[in-house]
């Protein structure tokens, strides 16, 4: 567990010496410029643009980082060989990938933390400047809490592709392992149509191979709650951490296959 | 070997956790699934970063989606109300989308609940159609064709026809038909010509909806037959007109049935034939009825 | 008591080709043994299957057949691995680390004390003769200085068997030197050292035994100076301010004479001829000797009689793979 816990701060440190963070400088540049920038576009609906450019900037960055560093994870100490010297000490193979994961995790986790406060800040600020006419047309308050249920899923659904990025590299060249992986998020994101598959289609395999699909795909698109917590619909609890239980599950079976296919193979 | 029993075990948890969940939470807001975020082409084609065509492929499939799922899904009020905006999008995004024109002609005019019943957009979608390509004929002959169908407009729709025929390429036939909507406005025989050329067309959608509207036309055939049959025989006294009145007269041997395989209905009141509420028939389109 | 590494018939096959596999043996049937507290030189030239040997013991690839021990328990151990140190052949390591970031690392996934690690880190680093650089960035590191963080990593947990993939390569002579002293020590603190080199030079230095792989197979094992084909077949002499007339009193002793210069002079001697003799003889002249070498065969002359005879082996054990796979 100690080694697990050394590579992963070895992980955090590396994104950070690799200038990871400068994302968060263009987050809060984007979000305070256009702000203000949307403060004399638009009227009173500023809050609710901010809210969804904050939302999807934490996703796509995040999906930046989760796929090149989390590609990077592996194959580049495979590809420079420095896994020569650190697989020559008292670690296993399993405890390299998961001191891996974690260190990408924690640094999604740093980002993601980062960003919301941000988010909230902005938020607050605009909340406060702005005319109690303007605030009677927003749909949901300024600094809403229900975005950290969005943002929480953003995480979750991060790890996800991190840990699919992970897999992929474990077996594959980098470049395919990041087209892999994009592809499946794109494909993950369009599950729910899947799903209606079987309402749009008349032959009974094409169905029956969708809902095979939907079922066996990361389903990405449960994760994206987004829209309803901008538009202050609500999101039910059980929704939130049965779709946190499911990224869970489906994480650990990705990172237990990592583990086996990396458990058996030759470095040459 | 333990790893890979234990991540099929994990995956499949991951499974029963969604199937749960789907069952608890049906998921997406319909009005939140039925958003299209940008509505504005240039918009998307900016977005779409010089990848149109490929934009455009995907637009068409969301609109093929769009429609396909309004018109399979029972279980929710039919609406098409993204049809025409995505139909213009793939357009817009790629001007030369030829299946996009010819599909939205035919479709956007038809009426609920078969489709949206906005012959006025099939219309402006095919004059952005002539303006990418002004030479092809088939784009005159679809105007002409919605004028004459479902706007119930023949001489306009002869003008458009003989426009068409002007194009390089046309077919013979085409002039013939403008001659024939002067001439004969509502007459059957020019309709089912017209059909008769969508029907043998490449493409299987189109074909299929003409070959709907060829047996909404034999179904019109049969009423006039039927209608004819009903006003031959003395009117019953005490009794409502029914199928059963004309059999027992031995006028009809059996309960006629509409092409689609629906029985007629005839109002017992008045003794008018017309196609069932449930037949895939309904609604007749208005043209061809005879005026009585 | 065991030996500190056993190797046994260890064999090792690639899959090459796209389509159609076959099989490359890299290495084959290697059996070794090495006792406790030997240095011991693992020779053999480019390709030979050193790399290949030492991968397979730090179980960084998994052989096609065979098996192996380090400190009694079988490879891939653990255990083992916290008594044991390795430098890989050209190491890498993460440049965005400085070298004492780095150690230190290391040193937490080895479990070396908190109260230790400080100083351990620090006295090896000057061992290795790292001084000031130790805190700059390892992207900012020449080969050569790679090279010594390489070494200082593998002893971090003080092991008891060291592996040391060509451990002089990128070093100057300065550097080649300290390294020979460094294991040397490390030989006369009770430690096993097994490194692997094609320079036969390195291995005379330093090594009680000697193995040497040629093709994936092993061509030679015992001590330098038992194996025949490392004999002095003569002696090679170079001298300075050697006087004509004496130049003429020695050529007959000599199988060949060669002018480097004016009174410098190359001479071939005979195994027969001892120098022991000799020298006097020519100081007694006003001349002065400059060196003195054995002549004998060169590992790399060794190399190519061996690759030859084992019908170059490589593409032989090629064939053979190829046959199994049948």
């Amino acid at each position: 567990m100690r080694a697990v816990r050394h590579i992963a701060l070895n992980v955090f440190r590396e994104s950070i010496r690799d200038r990871v963070p400068y994302n968060l400088v263009l987050f809060a540049v984007l979000l305070i410029g256009s702000s203000f920038l949307l403060a004399q576009l638009t009227a009173g609906q500023d809050v609710k643009i901010i809210k969804d450019l904050s939302l999807a900037a934490a996703s796509i960055f995040g999906l930046f980082i989760a796929i090149f560093i989390g590609i990077g994870l592996v194959s580049k100490e495979v590809e420079r060989r420095s896994i020569y010297s650190l697989l020559a000490k008292p670690i296993s193979r399993p405890q390299f990938i998961a001191g891996k994961y974690a260190g990408l995790v924690l640094t999604l986790a740093v980002n993601v933390a980062v960003m919301t406060v941000a988010m909230y800040a902005v938020l607050g600020y605009l909340t406060w400047i702005e005319s109690p006419d303007f605030k009677a047309s927003w749909e949901a308050p300024g600094p809403d809490p229900a975005l950290l249920k969005a943002m929480f899923l953003i995480f979750i659904e991060l790890m996800l592709v991190t840990a699919l990025a992970l897999f992929f590299s474990t077996f594959s060249s980098p470049l395919l392992s990041a087209a892999l992986t994009f592809g499946l998020y794109v494909a993950g994101n369009f599950n729910t149509e899947l799903r209606n598959f079987e309402h749009v289609v008349d032959s009974p395999a094409a169905a029956w191979g969708a809902r095979v699909l939907y079922h066996v795909l990361p389903d990405l698109s449960a994760f994206d709650v987004k829209t309803q917590v901008v538009h202050g619909f609500p999101v039910a609890a059980g929704y939130l951490w049965s779709t946190a239980a499911y990224g869970a599950a489906y994480i650990a079976a990705l990172l237990l296959a990592a583990m086996y296919i990396f458990s058996r193979r030759d470095f040459k | 070997m333990i790893k890979v029993l234990a991540a099929c075990g994990c995956l499949a948890a991951a499974v029963t956790l969604q199937v749960w969940r789907d069952g608890a939470f049906p998921r997406r807001h319909p009005d939140i699934a039925r958003l299209l975020y940008v509505r504005s082409p240039a918009a998307v084609g900016r977005l779409a970063l010089g990848f149109d065509a490929l934009a455009a492929d995907l637009y068409w499939i969301r609109a093929i989606q769009h429609y396909g799922g309004d018109r399979l899904n029972r279980d929710q009020p039919r609406r098409y109300e993204l049809l025409y905006p995505l139909l213009d999008l793939t357009t817009s995004l790629d001007p030369y989308f030829n299946i996009a024109y010819r599909f939205g002609a035919i479709f956007l005019s038809e009426a609920y609940p078969g489709g949206p019943g906005r012959p006025d957009h099939a219309v402006a979608l095919l004059r952005k159609g002539i303006s990418a390509q002004p030479r092809k004929w088939q784009y005159y002959h679809d105007i002409a064709f919605v004028h004459y169908w479902s706007l119930r407009d023949p001489v306009t729709a002869a003008g458009w026809f003989r426009r068409g025929a002007e194009q390089p390429d046309a077919p013979n036939w085409l002039m013939p038909v403008a001659a024939a909507m002067l001439t004969q406005g509502s007459d059957r025989v020019s309709a089912r010509f017209l059909w008769h050329q969508i029907r043998d067309a490449d493409q299987p959608w189109l074909r299929g909806r003409a070959q709907h509207a060829l047996r909404q036309l034999d179904a019109l055939d049969d009423i006039d037959h039927l209608d004819a049959i009903v006003a031959s025989q003395p009117r019953p006294a005490e009794e409502p007109f029914s199928w059963s009145w004309l059999v027992r007269l031995r006028a009809l041997r059996v309960v006629p049935v509409d092409p689609a395989g629906a029985p007629y209905e005839l109002d017992p009141a008045t003794g008018r034939v017309t196609v069932a509420k449930a037949s895939p028939l309904f609604p007749l389109p208005q043209l061809m009825v005879p005026i009585r | 008591m065991f030996p500190a590494i056993l190797i046994e018939d260890l064999t090792k096959d690639y899959p090459v080709g796209f389509w159609r596999r076959r099989h490359y043996r890299a290495l084959d049937r290697l059996s070794l043994s090495i006792e406790a507290g030997e240095v011991f030189g693992f020779l053999g030239p480019n390709g030979a299957g050193k790399t290949t040997t030492l991968k397979l013991l730090m179980q960084l690839i998994f052989p096609t057949s065979g098996r192996a021990e380090i400190l009694g328990r079988p490879i891939g151990h653990v255990d083992a691995r916290r008594r044991i140190g390795y430098l890989p052949e050209n190491p890498y390591f993460y440049d965005y680390l400085t070298a004492e970031e780095l150690l230190t690392y290391f040193a937490q996934l080895l479990d070396v004390p908190t109260a230790a690690r400080r100083k351990r880190v620090a006295g090896l680093l000057d061992r290795v003769g790292i001084g000031r650089e130790r805190r700059f960035q390892l992207r900012k590191f020449s080969k050569g200085m790679i090279q010594r963080v390489g070494i200082a990593q593998a002893l971090l947990n003080e092991p008891d068997v060291l592996f040391l993939d060509e451990p002089m390569s990128g070093l100057d002579p300065l550097g080649r030197r300290d390294v020979r002293s460094l294991i040397l020590e490390l030989r006369d603190q009770g430690r096993t050292v097994f490194f692997s080199s094609h320079i036969l030079a390195d291995a005379e230095a330093l090594c009680g035994r000697v193995a040497v792989v040629a093709g994936g197979r092993l061509a030679a094992e015992g001590r330098l100076s038992e194996l025949a084909e490392f004999t002095a077949r003569g002696w090679e002499l170079v001298v300075a301010n050697l006087a004509p007339e004496a130049l003429e009193r020695l050529r007959p002793l000599a199988t060949r004479v060669t002018e480097i210069g004016t009174g410098r002079y190359t001479l071939e001697l005979p195994l027969t001829q001892a120098p022991e003799r000799i020298i006097p003889e020519i100081a007694s002249t006003g001349a002065t000797v400059v060196s003195m070498n054995p002549v004998r065969e060169t590992l790399e002359d060794f190399f190519i009689q061996r690759i030859t005879e084992a019908g170059t082996g490589a593409r032989g054990a090629m064939a053979e793979g190829e046959h199994a796979r049948r």
